[in-house]
Protein backbone atom coordinates (compact mmCIF):
# COMPACT_ATOMS: atom_id res chain seq x y z
CA UNK A 1 0.00 0.00 0.00
CA UNK A 2 2.84 2.53 0.65
CA UNK A 3 4.38 2.19 -2.22
CA UNK A 4 1.20 2.85 -4.12
CA UNK A 5 0.70 5.76 -2.13
CA UNK A 6 4.39 7.24 -2.86
CA UNK A 7 3.51 6.72 -6.37
CA UNK A 8 0.03 8.71 -5.73
CA UNK A 9 1.87 11.12 -4.54
CA UNK A 10 4.10 12.00 -7.21
CA UNK A 11 1.14 11.66 -9.76
CA UNK A 12 -0.50 14.65 -7.88
CA UNK A 13 2.65 16.40 -7.48
CA UNK A 14 4.09 16.04 -11.05
CA UNK A 15 0.24 16.83 -12.86
CA UNK A 16 0.44 20.94 -11.95
CA UNK A 17 3.68 20.81 -13.21
CA UNK A 18 3.27 19.86 -16.22
CA UNK A 19 0.55 22.06 -16.80
CA UNK A 20 2.64 24.76 -15.89
CA UNK A 21 4.96 24.26 -18.43
CA UNK A 22 2.34 23.50 -21.14
CA UNK A 23 0.94 27.17 -20.42
CA UNK A 24 4.39 28.20 -21.37
CA UNK A 25 3.97 26.57 -24.89
CA UNK A 26 3.69 29.04 -27.63
CA UNK A 27 -0.27 29.55 -28.03
CA UNK A 28 0.52 29.85 -32.34
CA UNK A 29 -1.03 26.06 -32.63
CA UNK A 30 -4.38 27.83 -31.53
CA UNK A 31 -4.50 30.70 -33.76
CA UNK A 32 -4.41 29.44 -37.00
CA UNK A 33 -7.20 31.15 -38.96
CA UNK A 34 -6.48 32.47 -41.91
CA UNK A 35 -6.01 36.45 -41.03
CA UNK A 36 -8.35 39.24 -41.94
CA UNK A 37 -5.30 42.01 -42.76
CA UNK A 38 -5.69 43.33 -46.51
CA UNK A 39 -2.61 44.41 -48.49
CA UNK A 40 -3.48 48.27 -48.94
CA UNK A 41 -3.32 48.11 -45.01
CA UNK A 42 0.35 46.56 -44.26
CA UNK A 43 3.48 48.78 -44.05
CA UNK A 44 6.11 49.26 -46.61
CA UNK A 45 8.71 48.54 -44.27
CA UNK A 46 8.87 44.25 -44.23
CA UNK A 47 10.36 44.95 -40.33
CA UNK A 48 7.84 47.27 -39.32
CA UNK A 49 5.17 45.52 -40.93
CA UNK A 50 6.24 42.24 -39.10
CA UNK A 51 5.94 44.12 -35.81
CA UNK A 52 2.20 45.39 -36.71
CA UNK A 53 1.47 41.50 -36.99
CA UNK A 54 2.66 40.61 -33.97
CA UNK A 55 0.78 43.22 -32.34
CA UNK A 56 -2.11 42.53 -34.19
CA UNK A 57 -2.41 39.11 -32.81
CA UNK A 58 -2.26 39.88 -29.10
CA UNK A 59 -4.73 42.58 -28.92
CA UNK A 60 -8.59 41.26 -28.67
CA UNK A 61 -11.03 42.25 -31.22
CA UNK A 62 -13.88 43.80 -28.91
CA UNK A 63 -16.67 43.17 -31.07
CA UNK A 64 -16.05 39.40 -31.85
CA UNK A 65 -14.40 39.31 -28.10
CA UNK A 66 -12.88 35.66 -29.24
CA UNK A 67 -10.69 36.53 -31.77
CA UNK A 68 -7.47 39.00 -32.04
CA UNK A 69 -7.71 41.80 -34.39
CA UNK A 70 -5.32 39.68 -36.57
CA UNK A 71 -8.06 37.61 -37.61
CA UNK A 72 -10.99 39.52 -37.25
CA UNK A 73 -12.91 40.94 -40.12
CA UNK A 74 -14.53 43.54 -38.16
CA UNK A 75 -14.73 46.94 -38.47
CA UNK A 76 -13.16 47.68 -35.34
CA UNK A 77 -10.67 45.05 -35.75
CA UNK A 78 -9.60 47.48 -39.12
CA UNK A 79 -9.48 50.27 -37.66
CA UNK A 80 -7.54 49.15 -34.88
CA UNK A 81 -4.82 47.50 -36.80
CA UNK A 82 -4.78 50.73 -38.74
CA UNK A 83 -4.28 52.47 -34.96
CA UNK A 84 -1.52 50.29 -34.45
CA UNK A 85 0.23 50.37 -37.73
CA UNK A 86 -0.07 54.74 -37.54
CA UNK A 87 1.90 54.03 -33.99
CA UNK A 88 4.34 52.06 -35.15
CA UNK A 89 4.86 54.67 -38.40
CA UNK A 90 4.59 57.13 -35.77
CA UNK A 91 8.08 55.22 -34.09
CA UNK A 92 6.09 54.52 -30.97
CA UNK A 93 7.46 51.05 -28.82
CA UNK A 94 5.36 48.07 -28.92
CA UNK A 95 5.03 48.82 -25.03
CA UNK A 96 3.80 52.15 -25.85
CA UNK A 97 1.23 51.02 -28.05
CA UNK A 98 -0.02 48.37 -26.17
CA UNK A 99 -0.55 50.34 -22.96
CA UNK A 100 -2.22 53.34 -25.05
CA UNK A 101 -4.85 51.24 -26.19
CA UNK A 102 -5.37 49.47 -22.55
CA UNK A 103 -5.42 53.34 -21.50
CA UNK A 104 -8.92 53.22 -23.77
CA UNK A 105 -10.20 50.02 -23.68
CA UNK A 106 -8.52 48.53 -20.47
CA UNK A 107 -7.24 45.08 -19.92
CA UNK A 108 -9.76 43.39 -21.80
CA UNK A 109 -8.01 44.32 -25.35
CA UNK A 110 -4.99 42.27 -23.99
CA UNK A 111 -5.93 38.15 -25.27
CA UNK A 112 -3.23 37.37 -22.43
CA UNK A 113 -5.03 38.48 -19.34
CA UNK A 114 -2.23 40.24 -17.01
CA UNK A 115 -1.62 38.58 -13.66
CA UNK A 116 -2.80 41.26 -10.97
CA UNK A 117 -5.31 40.76 -8.11
CA UNK A 118 -8.61 40.99 -10.02
CA UNK A 119 -6.99 37.97 -12.39
CA UNK A 120 -5.59 35.96 -9.78
CA UNK A 121 -8.22 33.44 -9.19
CA UNK A 122 -8.24 32.99 -12.98
CA UNK A 123 -4.83 32.01 -13.19
CA UNK A 124 -4.78 29.56 -9.69
CA UNK A 125 -8.52 27.97 -10.09
CA UNK A 126 -6.67 25.26 -12.47
CA UNK A 127 -3.71 24.50 -10.00
CA UNK A 128 -6.56 24.64 -6.94
CA UNK A 129 -8.92 22.60 -8.73
CA UNK A 130 -5.96 19.64 -9.03
CA UNK A 131 -4.55 20.20 -5.53
CA UNK A 132 -8.07 19.59 -4.45
CA UNK A 133 -8.57 16.53 -6.65
CA UNK A 134 -5.49 14.89 -4.94
CA UNK A 135 -6.68 15.77 -1.77
CA UNK A 136 -9.88 13.96 -2.25
CA UNK A 137 -8.22 11.00 -4.14
CA UNK A 138 -5.38 11.11 -1.22
CA UNK A 139 -8.54 11.25 1.89
CA UNK A 140 -10.42 7.64 -0.32
CA UNK A 141 -7.32 5.72 -0.29
CA UNK A 142 -6.01 6.03 2.95
CA UNK A 143 -9.42 5.21 3.90
CA UNK A 144 -9.79 2.49 2.01
CA UNK A 145 -6.37 1.48 3.51
CA UNK A 146 -7.74 1.51 6.95
CA UNK A 147 -10.45 -0.71 6.30
CA UNK A 148 -8.41 -3.25 4.46
CA UNK A 149 -6.15 -3.88 7.77
CA UNK A 150 -9.76 -4.30 10.09
CA UNK A 151 -9.26 -7.51 11.94
CA UNK A 152 -11.91 -9.41 12.82
CA UNK A 153 -12.52 -9.78 16.63
CA UNK A 154 -13.17 -12.94 18.49
CA UNK A 155 -16.67 -12.98 18.17
CA UNK A 156 -16.86 -12.77 14.29
CA UNK A 157 -14.31 -14.85 14.48
CA UNK A 158 -16.22 -17.66 16.45
CA UNK A 159 -19.16 -16.96 14.11
CA UNK A 160 -17.55 -18.34 10.78
CA UNK A 161 -15.46 -20.92 12.19
CA UNK A 162 -19.37 -21.85 13.15
CA UNK A 163 -20.71 -21.19 9.72
CA UNK A 164 -17.78 -22.78 7.91
CA UNK A 165 -18.23 -26.42 10.73
CA UNK A 166 -22.35 -26.02 9.60
CA UNK A 167 -21.51 -26.13 6.12
CA UNK A 168 -18.89 -29.28 6.58
CA UNK A 169 -21.35 -31.24 8.40
CA UNK A 170 -24.13 -30.62 5.62
CA UNK A 171 -21.75 -30.95 2.66
CA UNK A 172 -20.08 -34.78 3.72
CA UNK A 173 -21.55 -37.51 1.87
CA UNK A 174 -23.91 -39.42 3.95
CA UNK A 175 -22.46 -43.04 4.55
CA UNK B 1 -18.18 5.56 9.56
CA UNK B 2 -17.77 9.08 10.07
CA UNK B 3 -14.24 8.77 8.14
CA UNK B 4 -15.71 6.68 4.91
CA UNK B 5 -18.31 10.11 4.54
CA UNK B 6 -15.40 12.50 4.16
CA UNK B 7 -14.29 11.56 0.94
CA UNK B 8 -17.47 11.43 -0.32
CA UNK B 9 -18.34 14.44 1.55
CA UNK B 10 -15.35 16.45 -0.20
CA UNK B 11 -16.44 15.73 -3.95
CA UNK B 12 -19.73 17.03 -3.12
CA UNK B 13 -18.73 19.55 -1.16
CA UNK B 14 -16.82 20.88 -4.26
CA UNK B 15 -19.22 20.47 -6.75
CA UNK B 16 -22.04 22.50 -4.62
CA UNK B 17 -19.55 25.28 -3.99
CA UNK B 18 -19.28 24.99 -8.05
CA UNK B 19 -22.53 25.21 -8.60
CA UNK B 20 -23.80 27.99 -6.20
CA UNK B 21 -21.24 30.09 -8.07
CA UNK B 22 -22.77 28.96 -11.52
CA UNK B 23 -26.42 29.52 -9.62
CA UNK B 24 -25.45 32.81 -8.68
CA UNK B 25 -24.27 33.66 -12.26
CA UNK B 26 -27.35 32.43 -14.14
CA UNK B 27 -29.18 34.52 -12.05
CA UNK B 28 -27.36 37.43 -13.02
CA UNK B 29 -27.27 37.03 -16.08
CA UNK B 30 -31.28 36.35 -16.30
CA UNK B 31 -32.69 38.86 -14.23
CA UNK B 32 -30.35 41.52 -15.95
CA UNK B 33 -28.21 42.46 -13.75
CA UNK B 34 -25.00 41.23 -14.72
CA UNK B 35 -24.98 41.57 -19.08
CA UNK B 36 -21.40 39.42 -19.99
CA UNK B 37 -21.91 42.06 -23.34
CA UNK B 38 -21.66 44.33 -21.67
CA UNK B 39 -17.67 45.13 -21.08
CA UNK B 40 -16.49 47.52 -18.64
CA UNK B 41 -15.13 50.43 -19.38
CA UNK B 42 -11.98 52.64 -18.29
CA UNK B 43 -12.94 55.51 -18.40
CA UNK B 44 -15.45 55.67 -15.66
CA UNK B 45 -14.61 58.02 -12.91
CA UNK B 46 -11.57 59.49 -15.09
CA UNK B 47 -11.50 63.38 -17.59
CA UNK B 48 -13.41 62.42 -20.76
CA UNK B 49 -10.76 62.46 -23.64
CA UNK B 50 -10.29 65.70 -25.43
CA UNK B 51 -12.94 65.73 -28.31
CA UNK B 52 -12.80 68.39 -31.20
CA UNK B 53 -15.14 67.32 -34.15
CA UNK B 54 -16.12 68.47 -37.06
CA UNK B 55 -19.76 69.95 -36.71
CA UNK B 56 -22.49 68.41 -38.93
CA UNK B 57 -24.68 71.33 -38.05
CA UNK B 58 -22.38 75.34 -38.04
CA UNK B 59 -23.63 77.69 -36.15
CA UNK B 60 -24.29 80.97 -37.46
CA UNK B 61 -21.38 81.97 -36.09
CA UNK B 62 -19.82 79.92 -38.82
CA UNK B 63 -18.07 77.97 -36.14
CA UNK B 64 -17.71 74.22 -37.75
CA UNK B 65 -16.17 72.70 -34.62
CA UNK B 66 -17.80 70.49 -31.97
CA UNK B 67 -16.13 71.04 -28.64
CA UNK B 68 -16.79 68.98 -25.61
CA UNK B 69 -14.90 71.28 -23.71
CA UNK B 70 -18.12 73.87 -24.19
CA UNK B 71 -20.55 72.03 -22.31
CA UNK B 72 -19.12 72.32 -19.02
CA UNK B 73 -20.46 73.16 -16.18
CA UNK B 74 -23.34 70.58 -16.38
CA UNK B 75 -24.56 66.94 -16.97
CA UNK B 76 -23.96 65.88 -20.10
CA UNK B 77 -24.83 62.76 -22.33
CA UNK B 78 -22.62 61.90 -25.26
CA UNK B 79 -24.49 59.69 -27.46
CA UNK B 80 -22.29 57.91 -30.50
CA UNK B 81 -24.53 57.00 -33.31
CA UNK B 82 -24.99 55.86 -37.31
CA UNK B 83 -27.30 56.34 -39.35
CA UNK B 84 -26.36 52.48 -40.34
CA UNK B 85 -26.97 51.20 -36.73
CA UNK B 86 -30.69 49.77 -36.32
CA UNK B 87 -30.26 49.59 -32.34
CA UNK B 88 -29.95 53.82 -32.50
CA UNK B 89 -33.45 54.13 -34.53
CA UNK B 90 -34.83 51.77 -31.63
CA UNK B 91 -33.33 54.34 -29.21
CA UNK B 92 -34.13 57.44 -31.10
CA UNK B 93 -37.46 57.99 -28.85
CA UNK B 94 -35.26 57.32 -25.70
CA UNK B 95 -33.34 59.92 -26.13
CA UNK B 96 -35.76 62.59 -27.74
CA UNK B 97 -37.33 62.14 -23.90
CA UNK B 98 -33.95 62.37 -22.38
CA UNK B 99 -32.92 65.50 -23.83
CA UNK B 100 -35.92 67.29 -21.91
CA UNK B 101 -33.82 66.64 -18.98
CA UNK B 102 -30.18 67.01 -19.77
CA UNK B 103 -28.04 68.06 -22.77
CA UNK B 104 -27.01 65.75 -25.16
CA UNK B 105 -23.96 65.51 -27.65
CA UNK B 106 -24.16 63.43 -30.51
CA UNK B 107 -21.63 62.12 -32.14
CA UNK B 108 -22.11 60.58 -35.27
CA UNK B 109 -19.43 57.48 -36.10
CA UNK B 110 -18.35 56.54 -39.04
CA UNK B 111 -21.43 58.32 -40.81
CA UNK B 112 -21.80 60.46 -43.87
CA UNK B 113 -22.64 63.67 -42.95
CA UNK B 114 -26.05 62.98 -45.41
CA UNK B 115 -26.94 59.82 -44.06
CA UNK B 116 -26.73 61.70 -40.94
CA UNK B 117 -28.99 64.30 -41.56
CA UNK B 118 -31.67 62.03 -43.23
CA UNK B 119 -31.57 60.02 -40.44
CA UNK B 120 -32.31 63.12 -37.89
CA UNK B 121 -34.69 64.03 -40.53
CA UNK B 122 -36.60 60.39 -40.08
CA UNK B 123 -36.11 59.91 -36.07
CA UNK B 124 -35.75 63.37 -34.95
CA UNK B 125 -32.94 65.48 -33.51
CA UNK B 126 -32.07 64.88 -29.52
CA UNK B 127 -28.68 66.45 -29.62
CA UNK B 128 -27.56 69.87 -29.13
CA UNK B 129 -24.40 69.29 -31.14
CA UNK B 130 -23.24 66.89 -33.24
CA UNK B 131 -19.55 65.95 -34.00
CA UNK B 132 -18.52 64.29 -37.03
CA UNK B 133 -16.31 60.79 -36.36
CA UNK B 134 -15.95 59.98 -40.13
CA UNK B 135 -13.06 57.40 -39.42
CA UNK B 136 -14.07 56.42 -35.97
CA UNK B 137 -10.70 57.38 -34.54
CA UNK B 138 -12.63 59.77 -31.58
CA UNK B 139 -14.64 56.12 -31.17
CA UNK B 140 -11.28 54.40 -30.28
CA UNK B 141 -10.39 57.56 -28.40
CA UNK B 142 -13.65 56.55 -26.28
CA UNK B 143 -13.03 53.01 -25.97
CA UNK B 144 -16.19 52.72 -28.56
CA UNK B 145 -17.02 49.56 -29.47
CA UNK B 146 -20.03 49.57 -31.11
CA UNK B 147 -22.82 51.87 -31.51
CA UNK B 148 -24.83 53.19 -29.76
CA UNK B 149 -22.79 54.11 -26.75
CA UNK B 150 -23.74 56.28 -24.22
CA UNK B 151 -21.40 58.19 -21.62
CA UNK B 152 -22.72 60.58 -18.95
CA UNK B 153 -20.46 63.26 -17.84
CA UNK B 154 -20.82 65.19 -14.75
CA UNK B 155 -20.32 69.27 -14.92
CA UNK B 156 -16.61 68.76 -14.86
CA UNK B 157 -16.57 66.53 -17.69
CA UNK B 158 -15.42 63.08 -15.79
CA UNK B 159 -17.28 59.97 -17.27
CA UNK B 160 -19.85 58.76 -14.54
CA UNK B 161 -21.65 55.94 -16.77
CA UNK B 162 -21.10 54.53 -19.80
CA UNK B 163 -23.67 52.21 -21.74
CA UNK B 164 -23.18 50.23 -24.71
CA UNK B 165 -26.01 49.03 -26.62
CA UNK B 166 -29.61 51.21 -27.19
CA UNK B 167 -30.84 52.87 -24.28
CA UNK B 168 -34.01 51.00 -23.34
CA UNK B 169 -36.85 51.78 -21.29
CA UNK B 170 -35.20 49.71 -18.71
CA UNK B 171 -31.57 50.81 -18.93
CA UNK B 172 -33.34 54.51 -18.46
CA UNK B 173 -35.00 53.50 -15.40
CA UNK B 174 -32.50 51.94 -13.35
CA UNK B 175 -29.08 53.64 -14.64
CA UNK B 176 -29.63 56.74 -16.73
CA UNK B 177 -32.21 58.70 -14.29
CA UNK B 178 -31.14 57.71 -10.80
CA UNK B 179 -27.38 58.82 -12.05
CA UNK B 180 -28.87 61.77 -13.13
CA UNK B 181 -30.59 62.24 -9.63
CA UNK B 182 -27.10 61.69 -8.63
CA UNK B 183 -25.59 64.46 -10.41
CA UNK B 184 -28.71 66.96 -8.89
CA UNK B 185 -30.40 66.84 -12.51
Amino acid sequence: MSLNRTRHLMLVSILPLGLLLASFLPNTIVTTAANAITAEEMLANPQLEERARNLSKQLRCLVCQNQSIDDSDADLARDLRREVRSQIAAGDSDDAIIDQLRQKYGDYVLLNPPLDPATMFLWLAPFAFIMLGGVIVLVARRQRGIEDVNELDASERAKIEKLLASRNDRDEPKT
Amino acid sequence: MSKVRLSFLLPLLAFGILALVGAVALYATLSGSRDPAQLPSVLVNKSAPRTNLASLMPNDAGDNMVQLAAFRGQPLLVNFFASWCAPCRAEAAALEMLSKRVAIMGIAYKDRGEDTNSFLAQYGNPFRAIGMDTDGRMGIEWGVYGVPETYLLDANGVVKLRHAGPLTRGVIDTTIIPALEALGS
